[in-house]
């Protein structure tokens, strides 16, 4: 596996994955400023609602797809316990709290998905829903991406 | 006050907007990562540095080992 994504990326995969992670945030945040818009906590005269509320959920379906190819490219390439592992001694503590703070955001992502397809009951936690998973991925992304950009 | 956009021009412009936050990313991103090795060419230049290594091994073992 790990050869096919080293092919895949052409032996890029630190940068790849921090592109595409850097993209799923800049998305992330719009994400926050549609459903402001949805839920009417922000006004503009150029959108209403509805509007914002169905590109809320395309943008959100594109952006857990690029999530998911991310978290796949770390998974296979990097691994869990070889990451912490294999982490220098000063970065030990850095991949682990990328670990833990990816998996929880899949974690997330997944009750998201449940509570707005199924659960509908439970509706009213999806706004906090929503903010714990932009944090949870800002987490990740500063602890991989963010650190590969400020150190490069 | 002004009714606005039509609902499609809305998601048009939202969604374009999306388009626009990515295409604005991957530049930034891309700029600041600038541009690298990849692995293939590393692992290229590892091994013109081995070759060079062991054929300056043999230089010097021949110096020493005329014979």
């Amino acid at each position: 596996m790990e050869d096919f994504v080293d092919g895949l990326t052409r032996g890029n995969v630190s940068q790849v994955k921090t592109v595409l992670a850097s993209i799923v945030l800049a998305l992330a945040l719009y994400q926050v400023a549609l459903m402001a818009v949805a839920y009417g906590k922000l006004r503009v005269s150029f959108l209403k609602p509805k509007a914002a509320s169905f590109t809320h959920r395309s943008v959100g379906d594109a952006a857990v797809a690029i999530g998911i190819f991310v978290a796949f490219l770390c998974y296979s390439y990097f691994g869990v316990g070889d990451g912490i592992e294999h982490a220098r001694d000063e970065e030990t503590g850095r991949a682990t709290i990328h670990v833990v703070a990816g998996s929880l955001f899949i974690v997330a992502v997944m009750a998201k998905i449940v509570v707005v397809r199924w659960w509908r009951r439970l509706e009213r936690f999806l706004p906090a829903l929503g903010l714990t998973m932009l944090s949870l991925f800002s987490v990740a992304w500063i602890t991989s991406a963010g650190n590969y950009l400020w150190g490069s | 006050m002004a009714p606005g956009p039509s609902y499609k021009a809305q998601l048009l412009g939202s969604l374009l907007a999306a388009v626009l936050i990515v295409a604005i990313t991957v530049a930034a991103v891309t700029l600041a990562i600038g541009p690298g090795l990849d692995s293939t060419e590393l692992r290229e230049r590892e091994r013109l540095q081995e070759e060079r290594q062991e054929r300056r091994e043999e230089r010097r073992e021949e110096r020493a080992d005329p014979a």
